[in-house]
């Protein structure tokens, strides 16, 4: 069953990304320019630069996208475009940029909600596995990541159920939060997980994020843990900041 | 009919006014249209461009280049009008071209008459609510808010957006200007095109200094790449 080809831009936070996907779940190509280095020096995403960014490398990004890739502008049969949530900014360089190109070669342009197409992301195909079939429904979907963290039901197509969510910083804030705190690099959470690997003592347990009784999340006590780890560590004198996370991801996911 | 001999489209988002406009190849401006777009500068762009599409009978596919206007001016009418200048040249497959919307701004003032000839032109346009951006010839200063402009020998200041904060001789020198834009703007913008355009990919909205003490960008992005 052919389900079409679409052209899928993405700029919400500080990644670019265009991608081709034909008949719903066969990634032609994807490609994704990550500005994760940019904003390093900052520890921290800057608006400003993140927009700018997008202006720079949407293009080029485009461009890699088509190459290698066995189809042209006349094949497309719509063209796709994060709508939010996501910083205002950045979303406007991919929407303005996507609504003209839909424009020029008048296909419809679709928004998709970023979180929706977090869920989706499941639905592609796995090249290694072309014959899998597509997940079932009813489907229970945990999202994670720097800015969202929560749980939800799909039970039909584009037919979600929130089930609950973080009530303060998202997963991927706590972790740059607390690789702040440890001195880490930007981001927190890869850096905070190749400490933890390095780690000497085990036997520290934090708080856990899930919040008991509830499909919600809080990370405030976490963090709370983490603050009053580090200080008392750094009062205990020259430890190795990676003994103490080890738990972090572990709470998370685990 | 090659690229250099049609019509182009030139864009400009820097201030509270919008502008689209279609010109001849040689500049000779053919269709303008202007609104008051505010800070939504995104709702309407590509709906005023198809309709002056309409108007002159020439087909999106006929366009010979975009030209955009690149500030200094409103952070986000800058990034709308780049963005969909973008899409749109690259969606076309034809070059664009990046105007100064200062450097226009004042050749619209001078073209106006409100401005001599022989006088240098201060364009001042708001740089967020408390700052304000100082462009004379293209060369854009960022002016922290009480910080009066220093203006060249002889210059004549002309201020857009700032009602209420600047002179009031300066602000007619705006509305002048910018009754004049569309005509400038097509002229601008069909002579860098001519002169054979920017990349496409590097074009980036003149900012004057990147926003709270951030450095000059630096650094790469990190590609990753998957094929089916
Ligand atoms: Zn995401």
């Amino acid at each position: 069953m052919s389900r079409g080809l679409v052209l899928a831009v993405e700029s919400s936070c500080d990644e670019t990304g265009v991608a081709l996907v034909a008949d719903g779940r066969r990634v032609l190509s994807s490609v994704v320019a990550s500005q994760v280095a940019l904003h390093a020096p900052t520890g921290g995403i800057v608006p400003e630069v993140a927009a700018r960014a997008h202006l720079r490398w949407i293009v080029p990004t485009l461009e890699e996208a088509w190459a290698g890739a066995d189809v042209g502008w006349g094949d497309l049969d719509a063209v796709a475009v994060t709508s939010g949530p996501g910083l205002a900014g950045s979303l406007l360089v991919g929407i303005n940029f996507a609504k003209a190109l839909a424009y020029v070669h008048d296909l419809p342009l679709v928004g998709v909600n970023h979180l929706e197409g977090h869920l989706y992301a499941a639905w592609l195909e796995d090249p290694s596995a072309p014959d899998r079939p597509e997940p079932p429904l009813p489907a229970l979907a945990l999202i994670v990541s720097g800015g969202h963290t929560f749980l939800s039901v799909t039970r039909g197509s584009l037919r979600h159920e929130h089930l609950g969510g973080t009530v303060d910083d998202a997963a991927g804030e706590a972790f740059d939060k607390v690789g702040r705190l440890l001195g880490l690099p930007y981001p927190g959470g890869p850096a905070i997980s190749r400490a933890a690997e390095r780690a000497r003592r085990r036997d520290l347990r934090f708080p856990r994020a899930w919040l008991p009784g509830t499909d919600d999340f809080s990370f405030s006590g976490l963090k709370t843990a983490a603050l009053r780890a580090v200080a008392e560590a750094r009062a205990a004198a020259g430890m190795d900041p990676g003994d103490r996370e080890s738990a972090l991801p572990d709470d998370v996911v685990g | 009919m090659s690229t250099a001999a049609r019509p182009v489209l030139a864009i400009d988002t820097a201030t509270s006014v919008a502008c689209v406009v279609l010109a001849a190849a040689d500049g000779a401006m053919l269709a303008a249209d202007a609104w008051t777009a505010g800070h939504r500068h995104g709702e309407e762009l590509l709906a005023r461009i198809d309709a002056l599409l309409a108007r002159t009978a020439i087909a999106r596919s006929a366009l010979g280049g975009v030209a955009v206007g690149i500030g200094p001016g409103a952070f986000t009418g800058l990034r709308v009008g780049i963005a969909t200048a973008k899409g749109l040249a690259a969606g076309l497959g034809v070059p664009i071209a990046g105007v100064g919307s200062g450097v226009v701004l004042a050749a619209a003032a001078v073209a106006a008459g409100a401005v001599p000839p022989d006088r240098p032109v201060a364009v001042i346009l708001p740089a967020g609510p408390s700052e304000r951006t100082l462009d004379v010839a293209g060369v854009a200063i960022r002016l922290p808010a009480g910080l009066e402009p220093d203006l060249p020998p002889g210059a004549v200041l002309v201020a857009v957006d700032l009602d209420g904060r600047a002179p009031a001789d300066a602000l007619a020198r705006g509305a002048a200007a910018r009754a004049a834009l569309a005509v400038e703007l097509a002229r601008a913008g069909a002579a860098r095109l001519r002169a054979g355009g920017d990349d496409l990919a590097r074009l980036v909205p003149e900012y004057v200094t990147p926003p709270r003490g951030i450095a000059a960008p630096t650094g790469e992005v990190a590609w990753s790449r998957t094929r089916g």
